[in-house]
């Protein structure tokens, strides 16, 4: 068993429909504009002057920076309470409302599948849906993400499951 | 893309350049965005099926992005040395569907590419075009990293807008009853 996430909510300990609350971050200034000169030089993202007359109507974070700063929320609220084997992708990302400067975010995640590997017992793939609002309670962005979860039964394969009941410790018939 | 909506041809490979991610700047994105256990130093990473430190997939992504930010800059540059005027891109509006498909660890040179797979003028914003992108990315080895696509706009050159457009736009500069006129943001 792997140490790290021995402790940890496994796949079997997950279930459809639950929602997990996210924290809550500020975005500074400071902020975006290191995210911006590092990962999105665009000039409305680096200079107040410029954001003002573009599109953007102001300084706003990288749509980028957005989608990583969720990340930061759902890895604090739930991918490190859980035993994450890494994510898989993201699917229907939509950037709704630009996040301004000094604007703060939070949301929700709820679990919308749960399925058992068919190749690899050891992991269930795991999807979330995530929405994320400012504090106006303006939706600012959402997706679904696709994540790996270690399971505590990794000798059960899952296209091997019979139709009676089965010993899961030894994999027979009972 | 920074070529005009008329000049994009569709399949035809745009190269975004290589990036040789370090274990310091794998690290430094973690810490901020993604501290998952594989993703840092000293967490026990080596317990991970990665067997080691692994790179966040945002971070190769966004990456990746900078890449094309740098690489459309540079063709609007080559453009302008043609005595060209370059088109415009406009803000990304989403991702359909983004899949990583390989880790990417220290040592490791991504190289990522942009296609665009199909074009269509916007219905509701005038003048612009709708392009569906596809970025993928592979490391030193030709192994896919991540395959991506993503909605993106570009301006058409040749666009007049309507008469009845025109009226409209003149309309919403006068103060006051431009508010009233300009479709609100939903």
């Amino acid at each position: 068993m792997n140490p790290i996430t021995a402790d940890r909510r496994h796949f079997e300990d997950l279930a459809l429909g639950e929602v997990i609350g996210l924290g809550q971050i500020t975005v500074t200034k400071e902020m975006i504009v290191s995210f911006a000169r590092e990962f999105d030089p665009f000039p409305f993202h680096l200079d107040e002057e410029v954001a003002k007359k573009s599109l953007l109507g102001g300084l706003a974070s990288s749509g980028w920076q957005t989608a990583a700063l969720t990340l930061r929320l759902l890895t604090d609220a739930f991918l490190n309470q859980i035993a994450s084997a890494g994510g898989l992708g993201f699917s229907d990302l939509k950037w709704k409302r630009p996040v301004m400067k000094n604007d703060s975010i939070t949301g929700s995640a709820k679990i919308i599948e749960l399925r058992r590997s068919q190749h690899h017992p050891q992991w269930g793939v795991l999807t979330i849906e995530i929405d994320i609002h400012n504090q106006r309670n303006q939706p600012v962005m959402s997706m679904k993400l696709a994540n790996l979860v270690e399971t505590r039964t990794p000798d059960l394969i899952a296209h091997e499951q019979p139709a009676q009941p089965y010993d899961v410790e030894t994999g027979h018939k009972s | 893309m920074t070529r005009w909506f008329e000049d994009i041809t569709i399949d035809e490979a745009f190269p975004l350049g290589s990036h040789t991610f370090t274990e310091a700047e794998i690290v430094r994105f973690a810490e901020d965005y993604d501290p998952q256990y594989f993703h840092l130093v000293g967490t026990g990473a080596e317990h991970s099926h990665f067997g080691g430190l692994i790179a966040s997939g945002w971070h190769v992504v966004v990456t990746g992005h900078r890449k094309m930010v740098d690489a459309l800059a540079a063709e609007e540059d080559r453009l302008r040395g043609l005595g060209q005027q370059p088109g415009e891109s406009g803000p990304g509006a989403g991702v359909n569907q983004m899949e990583f498909k390989s880790p990417v660890r220290p040592g490791d040179t991504v190289t990522y590419a942009l296609q665009v797979s199909a074009k269509r003028p916007s219905n509701s914003l005038p003048g612009w075009g709708i392009l569906t992108n596809q970025i993928s990315a592979v490391n030193q080895r030709g192994e896919p990293v991540y395959h991506s696509e993503l909605i993106g706009f570009s301006k058409l050159r040749d666009f007049k807008m309507p008469l009845r457009l025109r009226i409209l736009e003149a309309l919403t500069n006068i103060p006051g009853l431009g508010k009233l006129l300009r479709p609100k943001r939903s």
